[in-house]
């Protein structure tokens, strides 16, 4: 009996499988063309923009989102694969910036109609218009523009003797941290926010991770053996082993930081803005305390050399148009109204992602709901992206290679590491 | 055995099955506690709370999750049941029929389950790619019978050969037609052997995570292990720690069941044929 | 039968058919035979032998999947810079060590599990074979993520509950460092797999005969005499072909190293390499040459044990 029916089954899945084909199970619906939006992990935030902005078309186009994964490289990753597969259902990808280049060079992008891209760049960020562009070209739309910030507690500052009006560098708040046998959290880990670290390091000694970019991968121009690489992994080494990091730094990113920021163990931490939101949260959630939220400060990214200004880190989202799309008319239409000023401040307010345009900084409502946004757009104009090339996994993930763990950072890890990034370039090891 | 000899044996088996329920009880520990208690270094919540059992059935992790869960068991149950099918007829033949071949039959059925997943999953890709197979059921199905299949094969083997066929030709000579004989007589012997193999087969599918996380990258056939990855915080940044520990409570409930269900028949599917003839 | 008699390979079956004269109804068996079991060998090469000598041919190209402008073909050059690749090697390293390591534990531990299982009480012997079922059938990446989460120093309990030990406080960052990352990778593993093992083994120890046991008992051998001299050479088989699956199976191990340390501090293994290789860099001519060395490892490992244990793999069956 159980046999029969189990071949019933069988023959029932066979035939599913034949009817299925190899289009995949689908019913096609005769409404509005569905613009398939891939985006990253957020607090629903995107989803909500995605089902303002279809009723906003009026029947023109229907948005869906589908979720990519948590890390930016398996977000590359996913994306990369059906892309290169001439996936026709990727219409629009929230992209993180550093992997922009790649997708334009390999062709995966729809070109920006001009004058979509004139109303695109006006009044956004310069840091987000150069982490949308490549070759000189606007390839993608800037929808939000992230940043790190220095966050301190204040007591700890002040007990320090630290102006914190006034930009302050790493050496200073190692001596301070290590006067007031606090920690400074930042992210060591083996992941992409080693390098967000790195860069905005090498930036603000006034380096710079790639000096010359170029189509082949021969032909790339490193700084990693410059002085200015070599003071980045001087401030690096030095904040690692001077007994102000967590003893997890090495496995700790943004996460780990910020919730030993919130239980007190450190008293400075660079971090993104979301540690706000998460504040908010706590104390709404009864899990952190109202006290320990006033205490919180923040300031413009440290300086490597007093006086001149940092670099601080550059991230975000821009938008991408997937060239094998079957509606990219349409698709940059919602782009548009997704990075709308008003859509902008309406994230930023709900996932505590700062917009890319500056004047959203300047209205009322997110002023009160994030003091911190007049610092946030300053900190967005200084922001420099990181290394732009096509092959920028590969100089990421040699960077990671060659710089974790940064407990072990010496004067030989600059040139180490380009010595990887060029052999893994031209194919001669693995990363 | 002497009383001393008897307390010591039980407090072995004390000791393994605190050995194999801990991390278990670990995870549904972690499950349950909120986002307060995560790091309270305890073994225990403080306050025991559903909020991650919301999360991932109908809060923002839902999404993610529910789907997955639904292509985790259509996938498997479509893959153990074709696995199942074509077994059931190889293993007969194996069991039943002489000739030339069983031996290439069952070699090749194990040299494909020593086989390194991870070899063969970019060739599959490319092709799944160039032929629109890539994130679909069966797109997965088919990779997922190199897993079920081999095992399938060498199970019902050994179940098979334990049949006494004989009693089907004794059933003809009263009187009954062929398709009675079969029905009555064979299908109700082979019947356990096809039905603990399913079992076996269902575990190994559903244990997958290689295939998963490299042949699909959206809801449209992402199996549960590979949407654990996905899941995140209430920001990009921030870890799902809770999120993880409820879905991975859920997706062990169907292998608990099963387990205290048929535990004695799945001992018997491992070992027969293993070391006995 | 007894275990040397190789049980599946062998023409005998169950029910004795008649002797065959005409080569007809011969002829006419084959061909069923062949009918029945045809499908099921088919579509185990085809989703298995295809794919191998399609990431054979793959691995002969430089070929970049975002570039697919610059295929070009290198012959063996791959392999030569695989080979000659200190991080191939690391890995390599690793993978033998955790499948050292997590072999030789699971067999001691396996082997004490299948003892106190063949002697529990009848009343506990359900009991003992469901929790010992538990860790086989639960999915590998909810086992990894669970041994993670509780070393991790911020939802872990480990660190607090063993701060009694020298070495270990609530600040010990297990997977900080190669060797306690390591450490935790194999406790996972072993964890996992042993009931299986131990399973093995046990319908291995059913299998001694009891006569033997007793007649070494009379002669007044010691309990580790009768393992040394009775038990252990009549299971031989049977540990052999445990061993033999389980080492193959370590040697890919790959899951649990994704989710606890996704390869950092040097615990790649080479499947992680040729899963990044292939599928992270889309690298897929030098990540194909990873795969295939991979496959040949397999291979040679199993090929070893076969000749040199002489493992009967009549016996083996296709299991995980």
């Amino acid at each position: 009996m159980r046999q029969r029916r189990r071949r019933r089954l069988g023959t029932a899945a066979v035939a599913a499988l034949a009817l299925c084909g190899l289009a995949g199970c689908g019913v096609s619906d005769p409404g509005p063309p569905t613009l398939t939006w891939y985006i990253n992990p957020d607090s629903g935030g995107q989803a909500e923009i995605a089902a303002a902005c279809t009723a906003a078309a009026n029947g023109a186009y229907d948005i869906e989102v589908s979720t990519l994964p948590r890390e930016s490289s398996e977000q590359r990753q996913q994306l990369v694969r059906r892309l290169a597969a001439g996936d026709s259902s990727i219409d629009i990808m929230s992209l993180d910036p550093p992997y922009i280049p790649e997708f334009a060079q390999a062709g995966f992008l729809a070109p920006v109609p001009a004058e979509v891209g004139a109303r695109a760049i006006d009044g956004v960020a310069q840091s987000a218009i150069d982490g949308a562009t490549w070759n000189d070209q606007l390839v993608t739309i800037p929808f939000w523009a992230n940043t790190q910030l220095l966050w301190y507690k204040k007591s700890v500052a002040e007990a320090a003797g630290l102006d914190m009006t006034q930009p302050v560098t790493w050496d200073q708040l190692v001596a301070a941290a290590q006067a007031q046998d606090t920690q400074i959290a930042a992210q060591g880990r083996r992941a992409e926010s080693l390098v967000v670290w790195f860069n905005a390091l090498i930036q603000s000694a006034g380096g710079e991770v790639i000096t010359q970019t170029a189509d082949r991968p021969e032909d790339i121009q490193l700084g990693l053996d410059s002085p200015q690489s070599q003071r980045a992994s001087a401030v690096m080494s030095e904040i690692a082993n001077s007994g102000v990091v967590g003893p997890a730094f090495t496995t700790a990113g943004e996460d780990e930081s910020v919730a030993s920021f919130e239980n007190g163990a450190a008293g400075f931490m660079v971090n993104w803005p979301f540690v706000w939101g998460r504040a908010k949260s706590g104390v709404e959630g009864g899990t952190l305390d109202q006290s320990v939220v006033d205490d919180y400060g923040w300031a413009v990214y440290p300086e490597v050399d007093p006086g001149t200004p940092s670099a601080p880190p550059y991230g975000g989202i821009n938008l991408g148009v997937g060239a094998s799309s079957r509606y990219p008319d349409l698709a940059y239409q919602a782009t548009e109204c997704i990075t709308s000023d008003e859509n902008q401040k309406a994230y930023f307010i709900s996932d505590g992602n700062p917009a890319a345009s500056l004047a959203v900084f300047e209205d009322p409502e997110v002023i009160a709901e994030f003091p911190m946004a007049p610092v946030i757009a300053q900190s967005l104009q200084q922001a420099k992206p990181r290394p732009q090339t096509a092959y920028y996994s590969e100089v990421s993930g040699s960077l990671q290679r060659e710089y974790h763990p940064p407990t072990a950072v010496s004067p030989a890890t600059g040139p180490d590491a380009a010595a990887l990034i060029r052999a893994v370039l031209s194919g001669e090891e693995l990363l | 055995m002497s009383t001393r000899e008897r307390t010591w044996w039980i407090v072995a088996g004390i000791g393994i099955i605190l050995y194999a329920l801990f991390p278990i009880a670990w995870i549904v520990s972690l499950s349950f506690k909120s986002a307060s208690d995560i790091s309270n270094g305890q073994f225990l919540p403080t306050v025991f709370t559903w909020e991650n059992y919301s999360l991932i059935l109908t809060g923002d992790a839902s999404e993610l999750f529910l789907p997955a869960l639904l292509n985790s068991f259509g996938i498997c149950l479509i893959a153990t049941a074709l696995s199942c099918l074509l077994a059931m007829f190889a293993a007969y033949a194996i069991a039943r029929l002489d000739f030339p071949g069983k031996k290439i039959i069952l070699s090749t059925a194990l040299a494909v389950a020593i086989f390194p997943v991870i070899s063969i999953v970019t060739p599959l890709f490319n092709l799944w790619r160039q032929i629109g197979l890539y994130d679909t059921w069966p797109g997965l199905i088919i990779p997922y019978l190199s897993l079920t299949l081999p095992i399938s094969i060498w199970t019902m083997s050994a179940f098979f050969r334990e049949i006494p066929w004989e009693m089907e030709q004794a059933a003809q000579v009263d009187g009954a037609t062929t398709w009675q004989a079969f029905r009555k007589v064979i299908v109700p012997l082979a019947a356990p052997g096809v039905f603990t193999t399913a079992i076996i087969a269902f575990f190994l599918a559903w244990n997958d995570f290689v295939y998963g996380i490299s042949l699909t990258s959206t809801s449209a056939a992402r199996p549960v292990p590979a949407a654990l990855g996905l899941f995140s915080g209430a920001s990009q940044f921030e870890d799902p720690t809770g999120g993880i520990a409820a879905a991975a409570v859920v997706v062990t409930i169907p292998v608990i069941i099963l387990v205290l269900f048929f535990q004695r028949r799945i001992v018997a599917g491992l070992t027969n044929g293993a070391v006995k003839g | 039968m007894t275990t040397t008699a190789p049980p599946s390979t062998g023409s005998a079956t169950a029910a004795p058919a008649p002797a065959r004269h005409t080569s007809d109804r011969v002829r006419a068996e084959r061909r069923l035979g062949w009918m029945l079991a045809g499908p099921a060998f088919a579509v185990m090469l085809l989703v298995t032998a295809y794919p191998i000598f399609q990431a054979i041919y793959d691995s002969l190209f430089s070929y970049r999947l975002t570039d697919p402008g610059n295929r070009s073909f290198v012959g063996l050059g791959n392999y030569w810079v695989v080979l000659t690749d200190a991080l191939w090697w690391q890995s390599f390293g690793v993978t033998a060590f955790i499948t050292v390591v997590t072999v030789a534990v699971e067999l001691v531990l396996g082997f004490a599990l299948a003892l106190v299982m063949l002697k529990a009480l009848k009343g506990l012997r359900p009991i003992l074979r469901a929790a010992i079922l538990l860790p086989y059938a639960i999915i590998t990446v909810v086992s990894a993520f669970a041994w993670q989460f509780a070393f991790d120093l911020t939802s872990g309990f480990v660190n607090s509950w063993f701060a009694w030990l020298p070495g270990i406080s609530a600040e010990t960052d297990w997977f900080g460092q190669t060797g306690t990352s390591l450490l935790v990778i194999c406790l996972a593993e072993i964890w996992k797999t042993t009931p299986f093992i131990s399973l093995l083994l046990l319908a291995g120890l059913a299998q001694v005969p009891d006569v033997l046991q007793e007649a070494a008992q009379v002669d007044g051998a010691t309990w580790w005499q009768r393992m040394r001299k009775v038990t252990i050479p009549n299971m031989k088989a049977a540990i052999m072909v445990a061993l033999l699956f389980r080492t193959l199976d370590a040697f890919r191990v790959f899951d649990s190293v994704f989710i606890m340390t996704a390869g950092a501090n040097g615990t790649e293994t080479v499947s992680f390499l040729a899963y990044r290789q292939t599928i992270a860099r889309l690298e897929i001519g030098l990540g194909s040459a990873v795969s295939v060395l991979l496959f040949l490892s397999v291979v040679l490992i199993a090929f070893g044990f076969i000749k040199g244990f002489k493992v009967d793999l009549a016996q083996a069956r296709g299991e995980k």
